[in-house]
């Protein structure tokens, strides 16, 4: 087999969206899409009831998950309502489980065991940590003004399958 | 639907350490049959957890990025699960984030790593073809056998991995020692991360103070931990958040009480000095509350001055250790170390105030510092202080002296060789250094400048990436370009020729300026794009190899799982090498350099190691890395938790060290420690540095950070990491940003006298203004592209934390901006 030296040069393709790591040449970034998992309908808060700065506790998809639900005051990824804004996240950390807190003021999640910490407006990605992977989100949709939770993108701390 | 699969209770388990960082994390390897899952009852996965109901904290857990399915040489596939050991005393059951994602380092041919080197390539045309390991072996063993004969042993470069961990071990430094020491007898060598091949402690050695003296013990059992040019939480995490976070929170103080008994105790401190307010900062102060820890915010090339301020003062108040300066130190060189470094014919206020300045840090601060240091606690018992040092101080202004200031005052204070204390560098990666004395003389020689020269003819590379880490990189990758274009022309024009003819043509290439480029990997390297013969490696997993962490935890890295194609481990490598060259030399009647190649037939990765324990005899004087009567069963019945180096034989049973310099004796022909006085103060800037200060705004500081290790080899590859750090990061304070009209995400140029990188912008209050820091070695941008030539001339370590550069503007970049975080790094409440 020949090995086109131009292809040589590409180190680190990961399929579609991998990016071809030219050593010496900047380029724009690629997200991987995040797996899914398909999941009950429940209601979380009207959404008139949701104020930026404060994070809303509920469960999803069953009562031993915690999540929190927050305003951002900005758009963010897979953000709901004005300014897709709304957002939610599993509350458990994905480091060793612990709940994360909410800090209004900076608009992150923080871990108060080891400090990891993720960004809502980012789909959960950790900024600085210990976690091996982002918060999982849990999709949202508003329906008669109300914030319907969907489904979740990432695995709960803790189970094998969202769904137990 | 997102779920991973449980392992089975009868699935092969194994006992292994992270292969990133020194502190060498235990973890677990589950692997089993695709198709043969556990289940979530209790009696039906190999953690006996009830997975029908959610873990609790700290329980047991496999994230996705934990996961793969492998395949097997024979086709068949498996799931492989790594998890941490909550058994194993360093990391007590925590992940890294870089350990968390093991499984994703694995081969596996439809994943992200399917790009391994799976065969040896030989330059074609504009590409490589892809040839057998006989025809590899005996056209490469041919050239270097042809460059010794008529260049001389000199004529062979190398650069090579020394390190543990993943791509080292003792197994593979061994026949790499043994091949280019012993073997090739070459003085043309170099170390994975810089030009020469020396030690990055030689004050250290000088002293005869060990490189890794403290257990990660005594960080739970110190009065006071410093930290000097280092971010433990991000790289040294679980040595910071399972050792020295206990410390400060008063968890370990049950722990002090047992230990010093009639002693006075209380929660730690912690001293950080470091020109950026990290991530380590924030957790520490969150850990101990802000009044337990000092961070001395320094202006670079500062460590000398404020350390030995800090020594003086102690001096001056009488604090230092008169029974250990009595006993334990040659007293000649404590007297020169008064004088020269202290500055005792001066007053200490103006010692403390010029240390000051040149620090940008209050003169209280630094009194401060000493007083956690060394102020005797109540009832007149003396303060413990674990000393610590990475590479802030080593790649800094000074690397002899500045390792020198840290270890005097570790002498001073008589912290080391006690409980709770000790002065060690943290380490970047684990360590295994066995090899035969290398032949090189000191300072060692500048091989990036013996390349640049036309010197070398045959450059071998083995497990690093110089074109991303070198200093002034670009030139580095400019002479690999050049020098190797006549040799891929000889290669071009001699296609289908017998290998005697391809060795005539590519001598002839050489003879005109030409470099034979060798490079051993387990990825296509930016390196490997100019070589002519590319040799696959296996890496952790795949090959069995034994290392020691940053206390020197001896421990045994099993193998699970085959290496892809026709790669094989290292030392393999070159022995298959050096059997050809022992072949070719006795066909030659040479039997003086065919005998130099006797002895490797090894059939195991075990045969390796004994072999080496046999023959290293100590690299230098610090025994540190000796493992006497130590097997690969021993070590498989020791699990996670091995055995501390140096070992040695007590009644015929393998003994271990948890601290160095316990029994007083320090590796000296006096058995003392020495003192290693500072020929003056301050050293100042060299001439290359202090035109680029001149010249430029900002000071380009530049390490690593916490999600990526390295030239992120593995970690470009997994989109967990690579799509948190696409390409380079460099922290500006935002008032530099708002003057320059910089955003987070900006792409930005960062230029000066010796090239341009490109990264993308942080606006971050870690930094001072005047400061920024840029994550090295990412394959997007080498900051090496814009560090100057300048090495310590006493050891030829280069000042890689000593660039200046200015910074515009490029653009936005909306994909990066949304895709990639640029929130804060160092909150933590």
């Amino acid at each position: 087999m020949e090995l086109n030296r131009r292809d040589f040069l590409i180190v680190g393709v990961a399929g579609a969206v991998g990016l071809p790591a030219f050593p010496r040449v900047a380029a724009a970034a690629s997200v991987t899409p995040a797996s899914a998992s398909e999941g009950r309908v429940i209601d979380v808060a009207k959404l008139a009831d949701v104020r930026p700065g404060a994070a809303l506790s509920f469960t999803y998809p069953d009562p031993e998950s915690p999540a929190l639900l927050v305003a951002l005051g900005g758009p963010a990824q897979g953000g709901v309502g004005p300014g897709e804004s709304v957002v939610a996240f599993s509350q458990l950390c994905t480091h060793k489980g612990c709940p994360v807190n909410y800090l209004s003021e900076r608009k992150m999640f923080v871990c108060p065991c080891h400090w990891s910490s993720f960004d809502p407006a980012k789909g959960g990605q950790m900024i600085i940590g210990q976690a091996s992977g982002p918060l999982p989100q849990i999709r949202l949709r508003v329906r008669d003004g109300i914030v319907q939770a969907t489904g979740v993108d990432g695995l709960i701390y803790g189970r094998h399958t969202n769904i137990l | 639907m997102t779920s991973i699969p449980l392992p089975p209770p009868d699935c092969e388990k194994f006992d292994t350490v992270c292969q990133f960082c020194i502190v060498g994390c235990g973890y677990r390897v589950f692997k089993w049959p695709v198709g043969k899952d556990g289940g979530p009852a209790p009696e039906r996965n190999a953690f006996g957890a009830d997975f029908r109901h959610a873990q609790p904290a700290n329980g047991d857990w496999i994230s996705p990025l934990m996961h793969t399915v492998v395949t097997g040489r024979d086709g068949r596939r498996h799931n492989v699960a790594i998890v941490a050991d909550r058994n194993c005393s360093v990391n007590g059951g925590l992940a890294s984030v870089r350990g968390g994602g093991l499984a994703q380092t694995l081969y596996a041919p439809d994943r992200p790593t399917r790009d391994r080197l799976t065969k040896p390539l030989l330059a074609r045309g504009d590409g490589f073809a892809e040839i057998g390991w006989d025809e590899a072996v005996d056209l490469g063993a041919r050239v270097v056998k042809a460059v010794i004969d008529r260049w001389g042993p000199d004529a062979v470069g190398m650069k090579f991995f020394d390190h543990g961990g993943g791509g080292g071990g003792f197994e593979n430094n061994w026949a790499v020692g043994r091949f280019f020491f012993s073997g090739v007898g070459t003085r043309t060598v170099s170390i994975h991360n810089r030009p020469a091949y020396n030690s990055e402690v030689h004050a250290a050695g000088d002293a005869g103070v060990g490189a890794l003296t403290n257990a990660y013990l005594d960080a739970r059992l110190a009065d006071t931990i410093v930290l000097v040019g280092a971010n433990s939480y991000e790289t040294q995490t679980n040595y910071f958040l399972n050792h020295m976070v206990p410390n400060l929170t008063g968890e370990s103080l049950d722990l002090k009480r047992s230990a010093f008994v009639g002693e006075p105790v209380a929660a730690g401190r912690m001293i950080v000095v470091d020109p950026r307010r990290t991530m380590t900062v924030a957790a520490a102060e969150a850990a101990a509350g802000k009044e337990k820890v000092l961070h001395l915010q320094i202006e670079p090339g500062a460590d000398i001055p404020l350390l030995n301020a800090i020594a003086r003062i102690v001096l001056s108040r009488r604090w230092h250790d008169v029974a250990f300066l009595r006993e334990r130190t040659e007293w000649q060189t404590f007297e020169a170390y008064q004088r020269s470094s202290l500055g005792v014919d001066r007053p200490v206020d103006d010692v403390v105030r010029e240390a000051a300045e040149i620090a940008g840090v209050d003169a209280e601060r630094i009194v401060q510092a000493a007083e956690w240091i060394a102020a005797p606690k109540d009832g007149g018992h003396r303060r413990r202080a674990l000393l610590h040092y990475e590479k802030g101080l080593i790649w800094g202004l000074k690397n002899y002296e500045n390792i020198a200031a840290i270890v005097d005052l570790a002498l001073l204070t008589g912290n080391v060789g006690k409980p709770g204390t000790g002065v060690s560098r943290l380490g970047g990666h684990q360590e295994a250094y066995v090899r035969p004395p290398a032949p090189g003389g000191r300072p060692a020689l500048n091989v990036d400048e013996a390349v640049r020269r036309g010197e070398t003819k045959v450059y071998w590379v083995g497990g690093c990436n110089p074109v991303l880490t070198t200093l002034r990189a670009e030139a580095l990758e400019a002479a690999l370009k050049e020098r190797g274009a006549p040799v891929r022309a000889a290669l071009a024009a001699t296609v289908g020729q017998p290998v005697g003819a391809r060795v005539t043509a590519i001598v002839e290439a050489l003879k005109a300026g030409g470099q034979f480029l060798i490079v051993q990997d387990i990825y296509p390297t930016a390196t490997a794009r100019h070589a002519h013969l590319v040799l696959p490696a296996a890496q952790w997993g795949e090959m069995n190899l034994t290392s020691i962490n940053g206390e020197r935890r001896l421990r045994l890295y099993p193998r699970f799982m085959d290496p892809p194609g026709e790669a094989i481990p290292d030392w393999q490598i070159l022995a298959r090498f050096a059997k050809r060259l022992n072949a070719l030399y006795l066909e030659d009647r040479n039997p003086l350099m065919a005998n130099r190649f006797l002895d490797f037939d090894w059939r195991t990765d075990e045969d390796v190691f004994i072999h080496a324990r046999y023959n290293f005899r100590g690299h230098r004087n610090d025994p540190a890395e000796r493992y006497a009567g130590i097997t690969y069963d021993f070590l498989r019945k020791l699990g996670n938790e091995g055995i501390q180096t140096p070992v040695r034989i007590v009644n015929g049973v393998p003994v271990g060290t948890v601290r160095m310099h316990e029994d007083g004796h320090f590796h000296t022909p006096s058995g003392k420690a020495r003192f290693i006085p500072a020929p003056r103060p301050w050293p100042g800037y060299a001439a290359q540095v202090a035109r680029q200060r001149a010249n430029h705004r900002f000071w380009v500081n530049n390490g690593r950070v916490n999600h990526v290790w390295q030239t992120l080899y593995h970690h470009e590859r997994i989109p967990f990491y690579r799509d948190r750090y696409p390409m380079p990061t460099i922290e500006i304070h935002p008032a530099d940003a708002a003057e320059l009209g910089i955003a987070s995400g900006d792409l930005v140029s960062v230029f000066n006298d010796v090239g341009e990188v490109k990264a993308m912008a942080q606006i971050a209050d870690t930094v001072k203004r005047g400061h920024t820091f840029m994550l090295f070695g990412q394959p997007r941008g080498a900051v090496g592209d814009l560090v100057s030539d300048h090495v310590d001339p006493a050891t030829t370590i280069p000042y890689y934390k000593g660039a200046w550069a200015d910074i515009k503007r490029i653009g936005p970049q909306p994909e990066i901006a949304r895709a990639v975080t640029f929130l804060p790094q160092n909150v933590a409440q």
